[in-house]
């Protein structure tokens, strides 16, 4: 495949444009890089280590991974990884023995948010004969996981601290904006607010006697909001590396990922289907976007393809191929099981998704 | 690829490792007795040559049908013959692979007047057979439970999940990675650690999301089932 102009490729596929991940993968690593602040690259968003190899050489990271599940953290540690934070979590006993397996290769850290984890995850590491590292996931705006209360995290720590088999590293969260495609100063304000609440847990934990060394928080939409906080040491970021329509707020960013398809049928003048079912990209945040074709738009998508609506004449011919940007790229992403990566319309290299479907 | 842990056969179902998409063999059974007359099993709903095969020892099935020329190869390979392609092939390479293929087995003509006359069998015969478990992870607050299910292992394209047995809880926004459940105050509260089976809203998403099918009868593991064509799009 390598070598090969884009058009000769069968479709559908998933294409990633290099220029594209390399100016966002570019884009923090400049930022980070003489800043007290790393970037922890999420493996969720790209599930390649081919891509966490380019974000960790780029430079500004924290040499590790961030990953939501034990397998997927495994895949990357095999891969070389240097260090891993779980950012959920892990409840039952079979995953906890991976766990705490891993922690016995590299520095494990994994968020907990409830007393009953915490007393597992200990268990689980002594029986393993290694310390596992332990962060408090603090809820910010999402009410998901994560302890409601200042006075409930301070609780936890103490707690691990106790623990045989623990190591208390500090807080985490996780959050999105509430407002939809939020302006600078909306990002600065509400970011900020959510990274305060995580900062004034931190402060709470010293205050106890207690302390801290990781405070985990802010992502791709705040990686510079948090970087104006001393007390935070890096952030989960994973949307920016090949990005979606959604967060095209995100100027500095570019789309880096397509879904190539191609025209099978023309059922009349205005109207192309193509070849992308809607398992081939997802679409929980709505329908894809046709890319580059003015006045043509996709108005439906389903288990046999995706349709194409022009308000006059479709110039698609069968066999023509069209480009689709996806709204949710990790959703987009886990569906295939490589990226194929181009440059100026020539394919240069393909990554192994090696992650997709670690859902363990 | 998943990297599910591996369990044995006999194993109960709550204790294979979560999320799993799990066959009902029972329902399954029951579904492929009732198909109505002379079929083509539209075998890229599941994307499984396990149940192809099950589906094939109906006297009324006579051949498969799949979307690509990918999952053609795919079933093929697995032993397959008489398969129909439902998406017109459009490039000179997919055709030569058809071509090809058309050498080793039986490949039906997808229209035209010699086109295939065999009826499809499509979803129902997956109808309330297949569901995805789920282990609650955190209670953060009374009333809600956060379990890890999302969508990349149930699927949202078409809605959320509903949890089977328990039709009064709803399941609010999940994420990519955990599911969210509400939990009216007059029905039992969640643990960490409880077991949930989730009904997906779209069984052909729910296949393409996972590597491997579990069937499972009288509540335990009977058989592990690659997904062999999941992703030949």
């Amino acid at each position: 495949m390598i070598g090969m102009p884009v058009e000769a490729l069968e479709t559908p596929v998933l294409l990633v444009d290099m220029d594209a991940l390399e100016h966002n993968i570019g884009v923090i690593a400049d930022f980070y890089r003489h800043r007290h602040i790393r970037l922890r690259p999420h493996g969720k968003n790209h599930k390649s280590p081919g891509i966490l190899a380019m974000q960790a050489a780029a430079g500004g990271t924290v040499g590790g991974v961030c990953a939501a599940k034990v397998s997927e953290a495994e895949v990357f540690v095999d891969a070389g990884a240097g260090n891993v934070l779980i950012a959920n979590q892990v409840v039952d006993a079979d995953k906890i023995r991976r766990l705490a397996m891993l922690a016995g290769r590299v520095d494990t850290t994994v968020a907990v948010d409830d007393e009953t984890q915490v007393g597992k995850l200990a268990a689980g590491a002594r029986s393993a004969g290694t310390t596992l590292s332990v962060v408090i996931e603090i809820d910010t705006v999402m009410r998901r996981a994560g302890v409601r209360c200042i006075e409930h995290a301070v609780a936890l720590a103490q707690l691990v601290v106790e623990m045989p088999g623990l190591r208390f590293r500090g807080v985490m969260s996780h959050q999105v904006p509430v407002v939809r495609a939020p302006s600078r100063e909306q990002r600065f304000a509400e970011g900020g607010r959510s990274i305060e609440r995580v900062v004034d847990a931190k402060r709470a934990i010293e205050a106890a006697g207690i302390p801290v060394d990781m405070v985990s928080t802010g992502e791709s939409w705040t990686y510079d909001v948090a970087a104006t906080y001393p007390e935070v040491t890096e952030i989960e970021g994973g949307t920016y590396v090949v990005m979606e329509v959604p967060y095209s707020y995100m100027q500095e960013f570019r789309l880096a990922a397509r879904v190539m398809g191609r025209v099978y049928a023309r059922p009349d003048a205005r109207t192309a289907i193509g070849d992308v079912p809607i398992e081939a990209i997802g679409a929980p945040n709505g329908l894809p976007t046709l890319e580059g074709l003015d006045g043509v738009r996709v108005t439906g998508i389903d288990h046999h393809g995706v349709v194409l609506s022009a308000e006059k004449i479709l110039p698609l011919e069968i066999g023509a191929h069209f480009f689709l940007l996806t709204h949710q790229q990790d959703v987009t992403v886990n569906r295939w099981d490589r990226l194929v990566g181009v440059r100026e319309g020539v394919v240069e290299t393909v990554f192994e998704a090696s992650a997709r479907g670690c859902v363990h | 690829m998943q990297r599910p842990i591996e369990k044995p056969a006999g194993t109960p179902v709550e204790d294979l490792d979560t999320p799993a998409l799990i066959i009902d063999l029972d329902r399954l059974d029951a579904n492929f007795a009732a198909v109505p007359g002379p079929a083509r099993a539209e075998v890229w709903i599941h994307g499984t040559p396990a149940i192809a095969r099950r589906q094939l020892t109906h006297p009324m099935v006579f051949g498969i049908a799949v979307r690509s020329i990918s999952e053609a190869e795919i079933f093929a390979a697995a032993g397959f013959d008489n398969i129909r392609i439902l998406r017109p092939l459009v490039t000179d390479a997919s055709k030569r692979r058809a071509e090809a293929l058309a050498r080793s087995i039986r490949l039906a003509e997808s229209a035209g007047e010699q086109g295939d006359r065999l009826p499809l069998w499509g979803v129902d015969a997956m109808d309330g057979a297949v569901t995805v478990s789920a282990r609650v992870t955190s209670v953060p607050e009374q009333g809600r439970a956060i379990h890890d299910c999302g969508q990349k292992a149930v699927g949202r394209d078409h809605g959320d999940p509903v949890i089977a047995g328990r039709e009064r809880l709803r399941a609010s926004g999940g994420s990519a990675e955990h599911g969210i459940v509400l939990c009216p105050p007059d029905e039992p509260p969640f643990a960490v650690g409880d077991w949930l089976q989730l009904v997906p809203a779209d069984i052909p998403t729910a296949f393409a999301l996972h590597d491997f099918a579990f069937g499972v009868r009288d509540g335990h593991l009977d058989a592990v089932w690659p997904i062999s064509a999941r992703g030949a799009f």
